[in-house]
């Protein structure tokens, strides 16, 4: 059963990364894949004083995650919950027990779950789902000669390989790890937990440690996220488009490499990835609420 | 033989390659070393696969990591210094 859906993964995956070189060849223009992460105004362009808020292809990928996260969450609660789930309902069923057993119960003290689980599950589905459709080919290349009508050609690209939208989800996090410490101790008392037991010479230098950890977290949390994200892609589209890189058709022995890639990346890198930065949160928060005296 | 191209150039492409190369070194070691314990455990205690699997992934996701860094400051180097 596994093996039959893989095998049709595998079998698309060639399809699509064969098409792409030819794609690219096409346009017979130089290949630039960095060229691919460049985010430019998509669809119109707005700009309110200092803030750019034009609709660029990071913007389309996040809709799109929010779009299917809430249409598939109404319609499978709405179409009916059942005994006998069905096959969506199984999923969602998954996806749920997975969150709570796997990063909400291992994480979090008791009492922060009811307030701070919804927070971890949403981060948890919201990465998955954008990474995970960020590995389907759409038409969202920074080229446009393939198609009719000016739609551009078929790219991958991921809104959580943009340092902008990772860095933003881990200020969230840190944010919160604040907030629920100085709920839980209140501010003086928060501010006493940087301080560790330590003897009186030492002691400068722990705390100097500790803040720096706290904002190295925010590092830690966001580039790793997006430089997994950006070094897959980026080895997939080079891999993919190595005959045009290399200027022979030598390169086309790189086109297994970009199927293997993407594969892994889609099976292993993209869900764990989101677990890892919703685990992660979850120990922040949890450890900032039950943070040693 | 003349060589063509600047000499930063150069150095962009070395930077790259280098930092790439040297920073998955670490992370190598430490991932085949995550997983030989890994099989070392499963093979000594068979009923704690699952804990010890997960376990496991997120030791993979935490080390590759490093990896990542490296690359990325090779990125930068090339890209935008």
């Amino acid at each position: 059963m596994i093996r039959s859906h893989l095998r049709a993964a595998m079998l698309a995956a060639v399809v699509a990364l064969l098409a792409l070189p030819a794609w690219a060849a096409a346009a017979g223009e130089d290949f630039d894949p960095s060229l691919e992460f460049a985010v430019e105004p998509y669809w119109f362009e707005l700009t309110l004083g200092p803030f750019d808020l034009s609709i660029n292809k990071a913007v389309i990928y996040l809709l799109l995650t929010t779009v299917i996260l809430c249409v598939g969450g109404i319609w499978v609660v709405r179409g009916g919950l059942r005994m006998r789930p069905t096959k969506a309902q199984n999923l969602v069923e998954m996806a749920y027990e997975f969150a709570d057993s796997q990063i909400g119960r291992a994480t979090l003290p008791a009492r922060a779950m009811p307030t701070w689980f919804p927070y971890l599950a949403t981060l948890f589905l919201f990465i998955a789902v954008n990474n995970i459709i960020s590995f389907i080919p759409l038409p969202m290349s920074h080229e446009a000669d393939t198609f009719p009508g000016g739609l551009p050609d078929l790219g991958l690209y991921a809104a959580t390989a943009n340092i902008n939208v990772t860095l933003t989800l881990a200020a969230l996090t840190f944010l919160a790890t604040h907030v629920v410490g100085v709920r839980a101790h209140g501010p003086g008392g928060y501010l006493k937990t940087l301080v560790p037991d330590a003897p009186g010479a030492v002691k400068p230098f722990i705390v100097t440690i500790e803040v720096l950890s706290q904002i190295l977290r925010l590092v830690s949390l966001s580039v790793r996220l997006f430089a997994n994200l950006l070094a897959g892609h980026l080895l997939i589209i080079m891999a993919a488009g190595f005959v045009i890189l290399v200027g022979s058709v030598v390169g086309a022995v790189a086109i297994p490499f970009a199927v293997f890639f993407w594969v892994f990346e889609w099976v292993l890198v993209a869900g764990l990835q989101a677990f890892i930065f919703a685990l992660l949160s979850g120990v922040y928060i949890g450890y900032a609420m039950d943070a040693p005296h | 033989m003349a060589l063509e191209g600047n000499i930063v150039d150069a150095a962009k492409a070395l930077t790259l390659g280098l930092s790439t190369g040297l920073g998955a070194i670490g992370p190598g070691i430490g991932v085949g070393y995550l997983f030989g314990k890994t099989v070392e455990s499963v093979a000594r205690q068979p009923e704690l696969r699952g804990e010890l699997l997960g376990i496991t992934f997120l030791g993979l996701a935490l080390t590759e990591a490093i990896t990542f860094y490296a690359l990325l400051m090779g990125f930068v180097a090339f890209f935008l210094v």
